[in-house]
């Protein structure tokens, strides 16, 4: 193996809840970093890049706001929000590590949603001209979405609401998700729930809350010295659309995120969809399951309803989505739920998963979705 | 509290101020014909910072719609009928689908603008069924 191949050696996910008022996102922040260098076996002062949230003074994008916390060490920042999470800022970092421009990067931190409007899409403390007019939030976006993808293909609600009871139920049982003890959950309690914006029933879309997590990547030959597994980032690859909610999403133009990247991962990984053990998938709401087992070529543009509903994808399936519960009940956090996604696949590839895959070697994390207009995703593989 | 008001800028001001007049107007590439919405600096299609606002019919059909049940904040009254309107001309708009119960606006039905005052100074936009 290339003595620089990015490998993930630490993760850490703090407590996950509806609201954790004695925390600030500092705390948690600092929680995060702290315990993802422990999983590794590594301190602050072996740091030399860091892409994670600055929830103090200065601007909360600009990444050198951690230099001085690493003691004038950090050989890599980064600026956007966006990169300091989840399967970009995986990539990025993997990038930086694998070109040598740093040894060992951590990425995550804590980022919390504002309450009060509640319904902003992420990102928008900027005003967006031609959305916030017709109230056209996260929500309504995909739903738009979901709604074309009904009308061309007779996907239904039912099936939607399957496959949301089937994540959510992944939830119940995990001590770390906000939903556990809640549920177990039928279609029919999905449906029956209050609506959204149709076809999204309230069940049908992610829970909200606070928590923060980070990981750590660093050389496999760095890894050779540390304790824990080393997880292979094998391969990656993004698609962007258009800036998120400028724009509203038209299922002609993003219904298909995510099929070039899932066919550029998979081959640069060498290895087929049909090889991969598990999967972590963002997922907003349960449309957006449905519809990238069609993008990562599971089966065909349309049929995503039947196949999602035929048993595949369920922790005991051929083709086991979200365990862990999901964005739709283990955590959505404001950023970081994106880094939850990575850390359930190291989970799954370590052994050490709530809701284990047997003999997990390669896994696939996926963020963002349809209605956000981007997608990341990456394959990543057990220790050998 | 009210619902938000855009803050027209110098790219779209040439837009509300044709919708305060009834006219709905979409952005125009000079360079290469393209009809494109929101207005952006250069086109999207071949980055010439050359075009301009011209008018529609104001016909188009519903591309996609989703009923809003969860109010997005003050202001809004729900449920109401949000959707993306392929404009006849092109390009493809997001707006509100009035005049008829939004559990009633289907996907390829035909719609004209009809045009809502919102403020003083903004008027927007919606479309309602076209009985035409």
């Amino acid at each position: 193996m290339d003595p620089r191949q990015p490998v993930i050696v630490g993760v850490h996910a703090t407590e996950q809840a509806l609201s954790l008022p004695h925390h600030t996102p500092m705390d948690l922040a600092v929680a995060a970093v702290r315990g993802a260098l422990a999983d590794a076996g590594l301190t602050t002062d072996q740091v030399d890049g860091a892409q994670l949230d600055w929830p103090g003074p200065g601007a909360p994008g600009d990444g050198s706001s951690w230099a001085r916390p690493f003691g004038g060490r950090l050989r890599w920042t980064s600026d956007a929000m966006l990169d300091n999470a989840g399967v970009r800022g995986l990539l990025k970092a993997a990038a930086a590590v694998r070109a040598g421009y740093a040894d060992v990067v951590v990425v995550g931190g804590c980022r919390l949603v504002t309450r009060g409007a509640g319904n902003q899409p992420v990102g928008a403390g900027r005003s967006l001209e031609f959305t916030d007019v017709w109230g056209a939030y996260v929500v309504p976006q995909f739903a738009l979405v979901a709604a074309r993808h009904m009308h061309d293909f007779g996907t239904t609600g039912e099936q939607l609401a399957s496959v949301a009871a089937m994540v959510r139920n992944n939830g119940t049982d995990n001590p770390e998700a906000m939903m556990f003890g809640r549920g177990p959950y039928t279609a029919a309690d999905v449906l029956a729930s209050r609506l959204i914006a149709t076809p999204l029933h309230l069940l049908d879309c992610c829970v909200v809350g606070e928590g923060g997590a980070a990981m750590v990547v660093t050389t496999a030959e760095r890894a050779r010295d540390l304790p824990g597994p080393a997880i292979t980032v094998l391969s990656g690859s993004m698609e962007y659309r258009q800036a998120a909610y400028v724009n509203p999403a038209l299922y002609r133009e993003v219904g298909r995120i995510g099929e070039a990247a899932a066919r550029r991962c998979l081959a640069v990984a060498g290895v087929s969809v049909h090889d991969i053990d598990a999967f972590s998938l963002y997922d907003p709401n349960s449309f957006e399951i449905i519809r990238q087992v069609e993008t990562l070529g599971l089966c065909r543009e349309g049929d995503g309803g039947p196949f999602a509903v035929s048993g595949a994808v369920t922790r005991d399936g051929g083709h086991p989505v979200n365990p862990d519960g999901g964005c739709l009940a283990h955590a959505w956090n404001g950023t970081q739920q994106l880094t939850l996604r990575v850390i359930e696949a190291v989970r799954q590839l370590r052994g050490s998963a709530v809701h284990q895959v047997p003999d997990a070697e390669l896994a696939v994390v996926a963020n963002a979705g349809s209605g956000a207009q981007h997608y990341e995703m990456c394959v990543l593989g057990g220790p050998s | 509290m009210s619902r938000p008001v855009p803050e027209p800028s110098s790219l779209s001001e040439p837009f509300w101020a044709a919708a305060g007049r009834g006219e709905l107007v979409v952005p125009r590439c000079t360079a290469c014909g393209l009809r494109f919405f929101t207005p952006e600096p250069i086109c999207p299609s071949c980055w010439s910072p050359d075009w301009r606002y011209e008018p529609c019919s104001g016909r188009g059909t519903v591309y996609s719609v989703t009923v809003v049940h969860r109010s997005p904040g003050p202001g809004f009254t729900v449920p109401f009928a949000l959707a993306v309107v392929d404009l006849a001309e092109g390009p493809a708009v997001l707006s509100h689908v009035v005049g008829i119960a939004p559990e009633r606006v289907t996907i390829g039905m035909p719609v004209r603008v009809r045009f809502h005052r919102l403020t003083d100074t903004i008027t927007l936009p919606c479309f309602a069924p076209d009985e035409a």
